[in-house]
């Protein structure tokens, strides 16, 4: 048979069908495949005249409650961060203090730019960035559990009426909720979602969400800026983000992708109690990507970046690109150079510091130094924060926008909005609150 | 025997599936899913924006926007809940 002849065929077919059972062959299909299915379960299976309550019945009557619904979902997303800060506590003192002795032992290397290299370079960036993994394990063991609870497709159902009425879908949600842990594996469960409009717009937001990379970098300013109000500070990094998030969602889909949204028809599964080895496996393989990047990314930074210092250069290429940054308020180069650097990935940020203000814990503490040596207050730190949180994506995030959106076109796009936004934010911030302050 | 759009059955109330419509997408989706003319279906609940709803069917819970439950007819089943 020839094309022509099959298509012909299959018209007939389908017509056939039509006339004899008013219905088109998809439905006959789909009734046909559940018509067998229940009359094999009527002959195998036994079931109560009425279902029994289940223990997803009595939990989703209460997170799913429509007035307790939303303030619990706040709660638990507050909870996550809460539990994140204060447990990783004590073990990020250990580290600090064990990075501290060892730089200690490092600096009496000579010849001494071994010494500096190895003491202030490597020890001062890498330690600086690693003292962030409890928090980072900690926060993948939160998100792990909400995944593996069920819970996450329940704040799909909640936030979806929302999500629908900004042209998203509850699903994006569920996306830009990972972004919290990494942009990486955020941006490939957007493949979950069926409209490609949705999918493209879910894609080009998810890096403004916050992830677990830029939270060292909140948490060192917040210590050193903020010390009253830490938590409400790293936790407003997070609101920014998601709500810039939304708002670009709405513009984007309104002006660069308009059309209709998709379905949203999707299975609440039962609640599961999540399994030690299954959150530990998730934490281990998320976390491990943070640590390999300390070892190779941050460590080859920040010997350039000492390297470049050492030899001078570092200041005249930070010079060159830090007036961009006066009206934002950190017109430093020291600044620039780490928001360049930052780039690689934004936990550079902080190795950065790190290296260039080697021995700030004996000269009293990182926020001494940085607002002695640059000037800096709490609203510059609030907006040199927001300027981190939103600007240009980690290469690797950049990379995995131009494979899922296969398009370099959008892979630009989202390098210069974000540059544009984090640019715009930080001077926004800065400029009215010179008003206040 | 009350026929009437799914949008409009209140939580807890029951029926069987007489008829299900809508344009090809979304037909297709949802006979995916199960949902398929004569399968019991119970409404579980609203969410809390009061979109999309929660059902039981199958054995399993189904959730779907309001405009997406337009597309499906259900037969309430009178007597007791």
């Amino acid at each position: 048979m020839d094309n022509e002849q099959i298509i012909r065929t299959k018209d007939g077919s389908l017509a056939h069908l039509r006339t004899i059972h008013g219905d088109d062959a998809e439905t006959l299909i789909a009734n046909a495949r559940y018509g067998f299915i229940s009359g094999l379960i009527k002959d195998v299976l036994k079931k109560p005249a009425v279902e029994k309550t289940t223990a997803t019945d009595r939990i989703d009557r209460l997170m799913l409650n429509r007035w307790l619904g939303i303030p619990l979902f706040m709660a638990i997303l507050y909870g996550v961060f809460q539990f994140t800060f204060i447990v990783s506590e004590p073990f990020m003192d250990w580290i600090d203090t064990g990075f501290g002795w060892l730089s200690e032992q490092a600096s009496g290397i000579s010849p001494s730019w071994l010494g500096s290299l190895v003491a202030d370079g490597i020890i001062g960036g890498v330690g600086a960035v690693l003292v962030f993994v409890p928090i980072i394990f900690l926060l993948y063991i939160a998100l792990s559990i909400l995944e593996d609870s069920g819970y996450l497709a329940r704040a799909a159902f909640i936030m979806d009426r929302l999500m629908h009425r900004i042209g998203l879908h509850g699903r994006s949600f569920v996306s830009l909720m990972l972004g919290f842990g990494c942009s990486i594996p955020a941006i490939m469960s957007s493949r979950t979602i069926e409209n490609p409009k949705d999918r493209l717009v879910t894609i080009l937001v998810t890096p403004l969400i916050s992830c677990g990379g830029r939270l060292p970098i909140y948490a060192l300013f917040a210590a050193a800026f903020f010390t009253a109000h830490q938590g409400l500070v790293v936790f407003s990094m997070y609101a920014i983000g998601v709500i810039l998030a939304i708002l670009l969602a709405w513009v984007f889909r309104k002006k660069l992708v308009p059309g209709e949204s998709g379905h949203f028809v999707m299975e609440l599964p039962p609640y599961r109690l999540p399994t030690i080895v299954g959150v530990v496996a998730h934490m281990w393989e998320r976390g491990w990507s943070f640590l390999s990047r300390a070892g190779t990314i941050i460590f080859s930074a920040v010997v350039l970046i000492w390297l470049l210092n050492y030899f001078n250069v570092l200041e005249h290429i930070g010079r060159a690109v830090a007036p961009v940054f006066i009206p934002a308020g950190f017109g430093q180069w020291q600044a620039a150079v780490a928001l360049i650097f930052g780039v690689l990935a934004k936990e550079t940020v902080v190795g950065t510091f790190g290296t260039l203000f080697a021995g700030a814990e004996a000269a009293g503490g990182f926020g001494q130094v940085i607002s002695a040596e640059l000037g800096w207050t709490p609203l510059i730190a609030f907006a040199f924060m927001a300027m981190v949180l939103l600007y240009i994506p980690c290469v690797a995030t950049l990379g995995i926008v131009k494979r899922e959106t296969n398009s370099f076109k959008w892979t630009w796009f989202t390098i210069i909005y974000t540059l544009v936004l984090g640019w715009t934010v930080a001077t926004l911030i800065y400029q009215i609150g010179s008003l206040f302050v | 025997m009350v026929i009437k759009p799914l949008r409009e059955v209140e939580p807890l109330e029951r029926g069987r599936i007489v008829k299900v419509g809508g344009r090809k997408g979304i037909r297709r989706r949802l006979l995916d899913m199960g949902v398929v003319v004569g399968a019991e279906v119970e409404v579980q609940r609203v969410a809390p924006l009061g979109d999309p709803l929660e059902i039981r069917i199958k054995g399993y819970n189904l959730a779907l926007r309001l405009e997406e439950a337009d597309n499906i007819q259900i037969e309430i089943f009178e007597g007791k809940l």
